[in-house]
């Protein structure tokens, strides 16, 4: 193993380094192969998480600034498609195609029941999460790869800012509290969506769907609803803000490191929103009954 | 008009540019937006049709589209195929635990069959298609516009819409059909694998009598219908975001998230327009007389 590490650094030439004293445009980045390369940044992710965490409770606190105008950021961006998104889409799959399983039941009058499933406990979150993630959490991804790659982030890091302190605590707890304060609005804007289809395709009453909804919607499957979306919010935090942290390669890295970055996030919010709900099914049974 | 009137020729008229009044700025604030939407929906339409008028001379092309279509297998089709596997479980978690609060678990194959083909497989490929493929174009094509090499492309006399954009059109239409098979056949293997074995409340005989029955051809044609046209308006927003991308890295970030946006939109209008030109409020299904 000695002579492995033997310094002949005289005899090569430095990478890049061409011998006529000109310099070679830099490879392309090459990362590690792809089973250590996921398990890489699986662990750079947790290592972010971790970060965040233990800056966020050690003072000096002063990223309250930026938290409120993150905060700001994701309302202005989010709030439009997400409003236009859920209702389009809970008018047309539960109310519609929703109401012809009904249909078939000839139960369209439980539609309410059914909102209970489809709106709190599937539509709503995932709708949620997966705009927060392409609207809000893009952006985020961009604007810090854009840093990354002009090398603004090394800048900062050398003045002796703590990057993960004004950077990634604000946008970790603004998308965490957007998340959740959207997923009640955007579960109220679905009920709507499905009540308009509940009125106008089934011709049924709104006091039915509204007392069989009111009826069926109980605490544990509000709770659930907001520990998931608090989740997903987080999840798609600290993707966005690792991939975006660690773009490289140009306008092309920061293109590839957003592309990265939410389809990372919509796996990771169906594959959490499925074992969450199995959870929620099997641990609480009334869910599953109607009333 | 009277001579009187006019201004005098050396004497240049000065108006004063006038600040538009608060009901116009008011009124300005709702048509703006709605100005500027339209502005870009004619902008992306025009680009997709160019981009469809040009398909017949990307033949020329057909290496680099085999390239494309390459790429789309090793690169997308995983990510794609794995998620419909994800929503797969999802649909059949729900078609339990539906149909038995109704009291009809032995008719969970009635939502476990309607989930994939109305809704969930088209809904999930656009969406994936917008983040995966639809990004990943923005991406790449906007770096070209920002490196210049689709202006050097086009003095090198070749047609950067026919080279870039109608290759990787055509291959994304070529790919779709086996993609889309495969995917609704994975939906089908995750439903079967919560249905069967992880619940398994109902028999198989139940189950598979009642799906299969509410499962029809002509619903799986106009579900490939549904998934290629969203997944065509989705690929070419996106191109048509990186194709116009300027401004540096910073440009290429923010064109890839506001194609994004794009993406999502129309993923809902077109998902759920064609619910209802497909299948409309007639649920179309084999029970009573």
């Amino acid at each position: 193993m000695a002579t492995a590490t033997g310094t002949n650094a005289g005899a090569t030439v430095e990478r890049g380094q061409l011998p006529g004293g000109l310099t070679r445009p830099p490879a392309p980045p090459k990362g590690l192969p792809a089973p250590l390369g996921w398990i890489e940044q699986l662990t750079g992710m947790t290592l972010l998480t971790l970060q965040t965490m233990r800056a966020a409770v050690s003072p000096p606190y002063n990223w309250g600034g930026e938290f409120i105008e993150q905060c700001w950021l994701v309302t202005k961006r989010a709030f439009i498609p997400l409003m236009f998104c859920t209702l389009v889409f809970s008018y047309g799959a539960p109310g519609v195609t929703g109401g012809s399983i009904l249909a078939t039941l000839a139960t369209t009058d439980r539609l309410g029941a059914f909102a209970v499933m489809a709106s709190v406990r599937e539509l709503a979150t995932w709708i949620n999460g997966m705009v927060i993630a392409g609207v809000a959490g893009t952006a985020i991804c961009a604007d810090l790869g854009a840093r990354k790659v002009r090398d603004e982030l090394d800048a900062l890091a050398v003045l002796g800012t703590d990057l993960i302190k004004t950077l990634i605590v604000p946008r970790f707890f603004a998308l965490g509290l957007m998340t959740v304060v959207f997923n009640y609005w955007n579960t109220a804007i679905s009920l709507v969506g499905q009540l308009i289809a509940n009125m106008t395709v089934w011709q049924e009453s709104a006091a039915g769907y509204l007392s069989t909804f009111s009826s069926n919607f109980t605490i544990a499957e509000v709770a659930f609803n907001t520990l998931k979306v608090l989740t997903f919010g987080f999840i798609i935090a600290v993707v966005c803000c690792y991939k975006g942290m660690n773009a490289k390669g140009g306008a092309a890295g920061v293109g590839r490191a957003v592309n990265q970055a939410v389809v990372v996030s919509f796996c990771a919010v169906y594959v959490y929103n499925y074992l969450l709900n199995s959870l929620l099914l099997g641990a609480f049974p009334e869910t599953s009954t109607l009333r | 008009m009277e001579a009187g009137v006019q201004p005098s020729p050396y004497e240049p008229r000065r108006r004063r540019p006038t600040r538009p009044s608060g009901l116009e700025r008011f009124a300005n604030g709702f048509v703006d937006p709605v100005r500027n939407i339209l502005v870009e929906a004619g902008q992306i339409a025009a680009f997709g049709f160019r981009a469809i008028i040009e398909l017949p001379g990307v033949l020329r092309y057909s290496a680099e589209m085999l390239r494309q279509v390459a790429l789309l297998i090793t690169g997308s089709a995983l990510v794609l195929w794995a998620m419909q596997f994800t929503f797969g479980l999802t649909c059949g978690n729900e078609s339990v635990y539906v149909l038995r609060g109704y009291g009809a678990s032995s008719y969970a194959g009635v939502f476990s069959a309607l989930c994939p083909i109305r809704e969930a497989t088209p809904f999930m490929f656009a969406y994936m298609v917008g983040a995966k493929i639809g990004c990943g174009y923005v991406a790449e094509i906007g770096s070209m516009r920002i490196n210049e090499e689709i202006d050097a492309m086009e003095s090198l006399g070749l047609n950067p819409m026919r080279y870039l954009i109608g290759t990787r059109l055509l291959a994304n239409i070529l790919v779709s059909l086996p993609i889309f098979v495969v995917g609704l056949v994975l939906f089908y293997v995750g439903e079967v694998f919560v249905i069967l074995f992880q619940i398994g409340e109902i028999s198989r005989g139940a189950w598979e009598s009642v799906h299969w029955a509410f499962t029809d051809g002509p619903s799986i044609i106009f579900s490939y219908l549904k998934t290629l046209v969203m997944w065509i308006a989705i690929v070419i927003a996106s191109m048509y975001y990186g194709y116009t991308a300027r401004g540096g890295p910073v440009g290429v970030g923010e064109a890839t998230a506001r194609s994004m946006v794009v993406a999502l939109m129309l993923t809902m209008v077109l998902n759920e327009g064609f619910t209802f030109f497909f299948w409309g409020v007639d649920p179309k299904l084999p029970v009573g007389g």
